[in-house]
């Protein structure tokens, strides 16, 4: 479960995130909704202990990030806006790399081409390197670390951005997946056709704050659309 | 599970380097660097000793040639020169018989020319003041004394951090310039074990390449290095470069935990070499000069002249008589163990003897003050790691300024003994007899203790190390307060 409790973060007079309060629970996904700049990056940034909240606690399964955050993050996956590996590596290089960082384990061939195939990559571009990919084919070696990880939370930072409406959809399909083993997911996201379609609860931010925190199976595409742009006019 | 993170992290830095051709680019120049320093060293090193070997082969020959001579001129078969008379004390304890006083180069000498591009490896001892031959020139191209010769401590001192900055400029700036740090550090991974180590394969291979290369061809074209005390220092130079590596890699880590770009890393980098390497031992030098003015060869050339122009005047009348052999050839040749030595000659052993002890106070002064400077360079020389690791080296290749002042004071005593071995024989007329020859001091080297050169080293690796400490420990603290965004 992720936790974000009376959660506010502050970089010097900017109040970047004010008193955020949300659970995703095991078998959830929660898109978070808002405009750039609205914190959503910063949320995800305090999950993975890349910054520390200013007040308030932020939880991974229970046990608060900045007590061990060694611990808390091996129980995450993280994928994003752009995923960035090393260029001069292939593929599988990179995966094999942090996959094993991730895990602590060595993935034989099969399993790191299994795990490509499974993100979407196509074999026969598993030994490329990676300055010759494209964005989406990153992406997709980025999912299949995640894959490895075999986490219990995911954390997405606007995942589909810059993917083809197929890729997106196959990723949408993986999250279902994930979705259904009973992890609990966290992606932010511009996209409210995307966030309505995967989303079991829906939550929109604006200036630090959670506006709204909904669930999608109440809402219809239009009601989405008309609610974001309340609040946002707002 | 921890220690399998940083290997793994390791073992992905080499591949990555490897890739981007970095690791064999800086390796592959930074061996040639060093591979051409040593054998430098090698060949000037081979051909001080072969210079050395020469003089005294040649001191054994004209010492040979001497008794020989005097065994003609004693069995009357030869009536010698006049300035090559083997029966004259005079010529003897002058020229005809000087005996050269010589520092042997040391197992690890071609690692450092250091003081030997400054003062002379040999002199030849005579009666003749020691302001003649000690004091009286310099023997080395102004450029190389400004420069400094091209040998294995330049390469370490002054060429190894550029190299250092050339891999760790973008330690962390380039990961996360390529948004790769994100990703790393969303794994259970600490910031501190990813830098360290990315230092550890790239301190690993250079300090590698830095101590092994000079080493192995020491041991192997140099076979006097494989004795226990050579290893000791050989073991001592590699703590020393190990020190002064870490030294530029934790100021690269400090460089990097400030979040700056990789362009601007590079350029605090190379300002701090710029500062630490040449700007400081600069002002170190000036600032020495102020406390300890450096003694003046101005002056004591001008007070040798002077007091050779007093000397002069005092034995005018002798050095005025005629050399009285020209009309009684017989006067060359030795009569129940005496010799006349001449006017003249006696004239010019009193003089230097006269211009010795006169200027015995200034040479003390020249001696005490040079001491003085070289115990203010040791005292503040920790303000530089440059400067530590520089005398660290030379003094391990037995090229330091302390075995050179060591040396100076035995010539110092040496000489003495020579002096007072031929005053005597010069000033009562007592010829040169193949007993004599037997008794003239000879010159005997004794080499500075291993302990007293350990214990020196030993302030100088602590100086070092400490250093490392204080910016490794100012790097990794900041790092902690560094983070991926």
């Amino acid at each position: 479960m992720l936790e974000a409790l009376n959660v506010s973060k502050d970089f010097g007079a900017n109040r970047a995130l004010d008193k955020v309060t949300l659970r995703v629970k095991p078998g959830e996904i929660y898109c978070l909704l808002g405009a750039n700049g609205a914190g959503k990056t910063t949320l995800i940034n305090l999950f993975l202990d890349f910054i520390e909240p200013t007040s308030g606690e932020v939880r991974i399964n229970g046990r608060k990030v900045a007590d061990d955050p060694l611990s808390t993050k091996r129980d995450i996956a993280y994928i994003p806006e752009q995923v960035m590996l090393y260029g001069v590596l292939s593929g599988i290089e990179n995966l094999k790399y942090f996959a094993a960082l991730a895990t602590g384990e060595r993935h034989s061939r099969e399993q790191l081409l299994a795990l490509l195939t499974e993100a979407g990559l196509p074999e026969a571009a598993a030994d490329g390197r990676v300055s010759t990919y494209s964005k989406g084919m990153r992406q997709k070696v980025g999912i299949a670390i995640a894959l490895a990880k075999n986490a219990k939370a995911l954390l997405l930072d606007e995942p589909t951005s810059g993917l083809d409406p197929k890729a997106a959809s196959e990723f949408s399909q993986l999250l279902a997946k994930a979705r259904d083993r009973g992890v609990a997911v966290l992606t932010t996201t511009h996209d409210l056709f995307h966030a309505k379609q995967t989303g079991t609860r829906i939550g929109i931010m604006k200036q630090g704050r959670l506006v709204a925190d909904l669930s999608s199976q109440d809402l219809s595409h239009t009601d989405l659309e008309t609610l974001y742009l309340q609040h946002m006019a707002a | 599970m921890k220690a399998r993170t940083f290997w793994l992290v390791f073992a992905h830095e080499a591949r990555v380097l490897i890739a981007d051709r970095t690791l064999p680019l800086v390796l592959t120049l930074f061996a040639l660097l060093i591979g051409y320093a040593i054998t430098n060293g090698i060949v000037e090193i081979r051909a001080r000793d072969a210079a050395v070997a020469s003089i005294l082969t040649k001191q054994n020959e004209r010492n040979a040639r001497n008794i020989d001579q005097l065994q003609r001129i004693n069995a009357g078969i030869e009536t010698p020169a006049p300035f090559s008379n083997a029966a004259d004390p005079a010529n003897v304890g002058g020229g005809l018989g000087g005996r050269f006083a010589y520092v042997p180069t040391s197992a690890l000498a071609p690692m450092a020319f250091g003081q030997s591009d400054m003062i002379p490896n040999y002199y030849q001892v005579t009666y003749r003041s020691r302001v003649n031959f000690m004091y009286d020139s310099e023997i080395e191209n102004p450029w190389n004394l400004l420069s400094g010769r091209f040998d294995v401590a330049f390469v370490i001192v002054y060429l190894l951090p550029l190299f250092i900055f050339a891999m760790s400029y973008n330690l962390l700036s380039a990961e996360r310039e390529q948004g790769t740090l994100r990703m790393l550090l969303s794994q259970p991974l600490t910031l501190t074990k990813l830098v360290l180590a990315k230092v550890s394969i790239r301190a690993g291979t250079i300090l590698t390449c830095a101590i092994l290369i000079p080493v192995a061809a020491l041991l192997i074209f140099r076979p006097e290095t494989r004795d226990a005390v050579s290893l000791v220092q050989l073991a001592a130079w590699a703590v020393l470069v190990c020190a002064y590596g870490l030294f530029w890699f934790a100021v690269a880590v400090i460089a990097n935990a400030f979040s700056r770009s990789s362009a601007a890393n590079a350029l605090v980098l190379v300002g701090s070499w710029v500062v630490l390497v040449l700007i400081v031992p600069v002002l170190l030098n000036l600032a020495v000069s102020v406390a300890s003015p450096a003694p003046s060869r101005t002056e004591l050339a001008t007070q040798t002249r002077l007091i050779t122009v007093d000397g002069l005047r005092r034995y005018q009348k002798l050095f005025s008589a005629d050399y009285r052999y020209s009309d009684k050839p017989d006067l060359l040749l030795p009569k129940d163990g005496r010799f006349e030595v001449q006017s003249r000659p006696k004239a010019a052993f009193m003089l230097q003897r006269d211009v010795e002890a006169d200027i015995q106070k200034l040479l003390d002064r020249f001696d005490a003050q040079l001491e003085g400077q070289q115990s203010l360079v040791d005292r503040w020389g920790v303000i530089s790691p440059a400067i530590i690791v520089h005398e660290g080296l030379a003094a391990l290749a037995g090229n330091g300024s302390q075995r050179y002042l060591h040396f100076q004071r035995q010539v110092a005593t040496f000489h003495a003994t020579w002096k007072q071995f031929f005053e005597p024989r010069i000033l009562e007329s007592r010829a040169m007899t193949e007993a004599d020859f037997a008794a003239m001091p000879t010159w005997k080297w004794q080499e500075e203790t291993l302990r007293r050169q350990l214990s020196d080293l030993s302030v100088r690796a602590i100086q070092i190390l400490a250093l490392v400490l204080v910016v490794a420990g100012i790097g990794f603290w900041r790092l902690k307060k560094s983070s991926a965004v």
